[in-house]
């Protein structure tokens, strides 16, 4: 029994409060490139029953495989009923951030919180703001087909133990700005990591291994690595890396469109070429 | 009874014997089939080389060239139709990195097939460096096509 209440205990949500969310005035412009670098729109896409909208909107409802089984992520519009509408800035952070919902539960990693734990909570909070410009759609949630789902939540709250870590993105100061702004979309919103950073037995990122490719997420596969690019003679220089992600297959870049990859460089085109440069820069430095 | 029994040897063993025979040509096909598409691929990969330089403005633009990248390609990809027999899907004998989905969606792999082939003629018809550079990225967006769905993540 004592044993039982310990789990329960351990796997419960620990969210921010209020006092964690900054005061801030809400930046469109950056709230849509950040939208963009966090890569958003590629899995809450709208669902087969809803055709008549917008297929760019994040109206949710696309399946989405994982290997616990089929979810179906949620609408990011901002319908009041069945999208971001009603939550407030605490519960938007929260969900992002620490991966839990307005109702307390633990929404699975395939959500990469893990890696948006990781950003600024004021780039988050212009996420929000941006979401919040968008034409509202109603796309009602659909429950997971998941075994024993509620389980498997709880059970992602003693994962986050070890599978969460909250610290935030830190600069390095011996590197260069631009160094610095690549490692944080890279790290950050971009959750590059969370496929190309191999996991451990516990299926947490394991971090000696940073960047170093593994097994394609989705069991088909496998994802490179992105250490030694330039090296490895995958790419010329940093200039190169970034074309590929600015422009892909447009431009003959025939590494960039397998196992999702096409969805995140479509996603990146839309950044300021200042920023696919500097992921450029930092992604050339991974040795 | 004995000699029953030593007769239905024989035909077992002929008819294993048979069968890996026949077994074993299935496999040499597949991988001439899977062998021809990697070339294939090659070779476009090649034509790529020529055009992308170009469009980069690393290359000046040389229309001799991309014709000739354009009917070598030609030439290694004529038996396309011909290489996708089931026996050719991945994990067989050939390690290949085309995906399920070439069979079991095979409209959209047709649809992908022809949208290169049709930004391939667009490209082909170009007839100085202003209609190349505009007719190149529909034949890279084609690629792409084709590759998101239909090619396996090669680490």
């Amino acid at each position: 029994m004592l044993g039982l209440a310990v789990l329960w205990l351990l796997s419960a949500p620990r969210p921010l409060s209020l006092a964690d969310i900054p005061a801030h005035t809400p930046d469109l412009a950056n709230g849509e490139k950040l939208y963009n670098a966090s890569g958003c729109r590629s899995c809450h896409l709208p669902g087969p029953d809803l055709k008549d909208v917008n297929a760019e909107l994040p109206a949710g409802g696309k399946p989405l495989k994982t290997p616990v089984g089929t979810f179906y992520p949620p609408n990011l519009t901002p319908d009041p009923e069945t999208g971001l509408g009603n939550w407030t800035d605490l519960e938007f952070v929260n969900a992002v951030q620490r991966g839990i919902s307005p109702e307390g539960a633990h929404y699975i990693p395939a959500f990469p919180f893990t890696s948006y734990a990781a950003m600024r909570t004021e780039d988050v909070l212009d996420i929000r703001a941006y979401l919040a410009t968008l034409a509202p759609v109603s796309s009602p949630e659909r429950a997971a087909d998941v075994p024993l789902a509620f389980i498997v939540r709880r059970g992602i709250g003693l994962w986050k133990w070890i599978g969460l870590d909250t610290a935030k993105w830190q600069p390095d100061p011996a590197q260069s700005e631009t160094w610095n702004r690549g490692s944080y979309l890279v790290n950050g919103p971009g959750h590059c990591a969370e496929c190309h950073t191999p996991r451990n037995i516990a299926m947490a990122r394991n971090n000696s291994q940073a960047f170093a490719g593994g097994p394609h997420p989705e069991g088909d596969g496998r994802v490179p690595s992105l250490r030694g690019l330039i090296e490895r003679g995958r790419y010329k220089d940093a200039k190169d890396i970034a074309s590929a992600l600015q422009f892909g297959e447009m431009l003959g870049y025939d590494k960039v469109s397998s196992g999702g990859m096409g969805q995140v460089q479509k996603n990146i085109s839309k950044l300021p070429e200042a920023d696919i440069l500097a992921i450029g820069e930092y992604l050339a430095s991974l040795k | 009874m004995i000699l029953g029994n030593a007769i239905w040897k024989i035909v077992a063993a002929g008819t294993l014997v048979l069968g890996i025979g026949a077994g074993a040509a299935l496999a040499e096909t597949a991988e001439e089939a899977i062998k021809a598409r990697q070339a294939c691929m090659k070779a476009n990969g090649a034509m790529m080389g020529v055009m992308v330089p170009i469009i980069k403005g690393e290359k000046p633009y040389d229309k001799a060239a991309i014709d000739a990248a354009i009917a070598a390609e030609g030439t290694a990809c004529a038996g396309w139709a011909n290489w996708w027999g089931e026996d050719t899907k991945p994990g067989g004998a050939v390690e290949t990195w085309a995906k399920e989905e070439i069979w079991t969606d095979k409209a959209g792999f047709e649809a992908a097939g022809m949208a290169y082939g049709k930004a391939s003629e667009g490209v082909k018809a170009s007839t100085d460096e202003a209609s190349f550079k505009a007719a190149f990225p529909a034949l890279g967006e084609s690629c792409g096509g084709c590759h998101e769905k239909f090619r396996r993540p090669k680490g």
